[in-house]
């Protein structure tokens, strides 16, 4: 009887093992949507269902947010600049464009959603357009055109205009993040509790941590090495967002042009920085405070995260320096060898 | 009155050799199950899996690739991409930014290249494990 109670045991063990092996149940979904791929992978029952929610509201905001799309509000609302009248906004987009206005002003016009005029100029405002090098006398001409200022909201009546003809208003800057908030509510609500979102590389939505309640671990790109990393952050249940000129970028005449534009120059930030990493509750606010601390520069950049106090940021200097701010320090585990960088722990 | 049936195995106290050959065929079963579904160790095998527009238009085995091969992709804009045994690159392509050409090689499981005008997808699949879950950048 002995033998038989050992056998039975082992059985029982051997069959839990197993089962527990096998993990939760992963849905998987890659589709493109907002002029990049994107992945959501969801873990536990009723993936499927959940899956198609994300996809869809991804659809759904890049609809109204879109300036590529013929029927969008954005689309309506640049084919309307200088025509004295109001366009009239669904409220979500009305709440973007109010929220794209807060980040411009808290950021000291580092971050504008009205560069798309500049940006075209160069090449970069969509995936079909071909990259050249703007004149001088072109961009002075354009960067009147590019000041928030001239762009009126209406939030009340969910309504807006563009003061001056040529103006045009791209939400690329922020609208992915304001996706990935989307999705996470979406999937929230669809009582999932462990999701992995990447909304094309340079936006990342947790939703709670792994299926088996560890953090999710995310690799920090080093801008020099597309196949090797600065690091990694364990984190759970937040937002993330990189900005980097090597996400896109062309070469004319042995100069290096990249795609983040400052406003106030037309021209591509230098300010020191290779890549900006922000981790922050809010994927919307990720996603702007990327853009503007690239603009700005490490010094002003640590002096904004200083007053801020809701964001951590992973600064990557072209001098070689990573600089990690203080509430990042648990979470981040630089590379062994560091890759030739020097590793910092910035504190307030 | 009928006498119950009662198995021999009952009045033993003690195991038989068929009782040991039932608890190894048992523990042989139970082990396989379990070799089957821990993951897989390293590997380099490398296959390239072709999606345009979300669906699947090709599968490579790496292994079996010739250094240099050259095969062009029927896309929106025309491609042609190179496979080799370590891994594959855009070699040419009519889109209007070239990035995906510009991305050079990738030569791990879990990296791709993205060329977004066409909708395509490059992808390595393989059995190299890591403990990373997202790249961001």
């Amino acid at each position: 009887m002995k033998l038989r109670a050992l056998l039975a045991g082992c059985a029982a063990f051997l069959m839990l093992t197993g089962c527990a092996a096998s993990g939760a149940e992963e849905t998987e979904r890659t589709f493109f949507a907002m002029d990049t791929v994107m992945q959501v992978r969801v873990f536990g029952d009723g993936g499927e269902e959940a899956v198609q929610a994300v996809c869809d509201e991804v659809q759904r905001l890049e609809s109204l947010l879109s300036r590529t799309q013929p029927e969008s509000d954005i689309t309506r609302l640049n084919q309307s600049a200088d025509g004295g009248t109001w366009v009239a906004l669904d409220g979500e987009t009305a709440e973007v464009l109010d929220m794209a206005l807060r980040y411009g002003e808290e950021t000291g016009g580092a971050f504008d959603v009205t560069i798309a005029p500049v940006m075209d100029a160069w090449g970069f405002g969509t995936s079909e357009e071909e990259y050249r090098v703007p004149d001088g006398t072109e961009l002075a001409a354009l960067l009147p055109l590019v000041d928030s200022g001239l762009l009126t909201l209406d939030r009340e009546n969910s309504s807006a205009w563009l003061e001056t003809a040529g103006m045009e208003v791209d939400l690329g800057g922020i609208a992915k993040g304001y996706a990935a908030d989307r999705a996470k509510a979406v999937l929230e609500e669809a009582g999932i509790t462990s999701a992995l979102l990447n909304l094309g590389s340079s936006t990342v939505g947790l939703v709670g941590g792994k299926p088996d309640g560890s953090p999710w671990r995310i690799a920090v790109r080093d801008p020099a090495d597309e196949s090797a990393s600065l690091g990694t952050l364990a984190l759970t249940d937040c937002s993330v967002s990189t900005s980097g000129g090597y996400e896109r970028y062309f070469e004319a005449d042995g100069v290096i042009y990249h795609h983040i534009l400052d406003p106030e120059t037309g021209y591509p930030a230098e300010k020191g920085l290779l890549s900006v990493t922000v981790v922050t509750d809010d994927g919307s606010r990720a996603d702007a405070w990327s853009t503007a601390l690239y603009v700005m520069g490490a010094e002003e950049a640590l002096s904004f995260w200083r007053q801020s106090g809701d964001f951590e940021c992973i600064l990557c200097r072209s001098d070689g320096t990573v600089q990690v701010t203080e509430g990042l320090e648990e979470a981040f585990t630089a590379e062994e060898d560091g890759n030739g960088y020097t590793f910092e722990i910035v504190r307030r | 009155m009928a006498t119950p049936l009662r198995s021999s195995a009952a009045d033993r106290t003690r195991p038989t050799v068929w009782d040991g050959l039932v608890v190894l065929v048992i523990l042989l079963l139970a082990g396989a199950l379990f070799a089957a579904l821990l993951p897989k160790e390293t590997g380099g095998s490398l296959t390239l899996l072709v999606t345009l527009d979300g669906e699947e238009i090709g599968r490579y085995d790496l292994d079996e690739a010739a250094e240099g091969t050259l095969v062009t992709i029927e896309a929106p804009y025309p491609m042609t991409i190179e496979l080799s045994p370590r891994g594959v690159r855009v070699a040419e392509t009519a889109c209007p930014h070239g990035d995906c050409a510009a991305a050079g090689w990738i030569d791990r499981a879990g990296e791709q290249i993205v060329c977004l005008p066409n909708r395509l997808i490059l992808s390595l699949e393989g059995e190299e494990t890591t403990d990373i879950d997202v790249v961001i950048g």
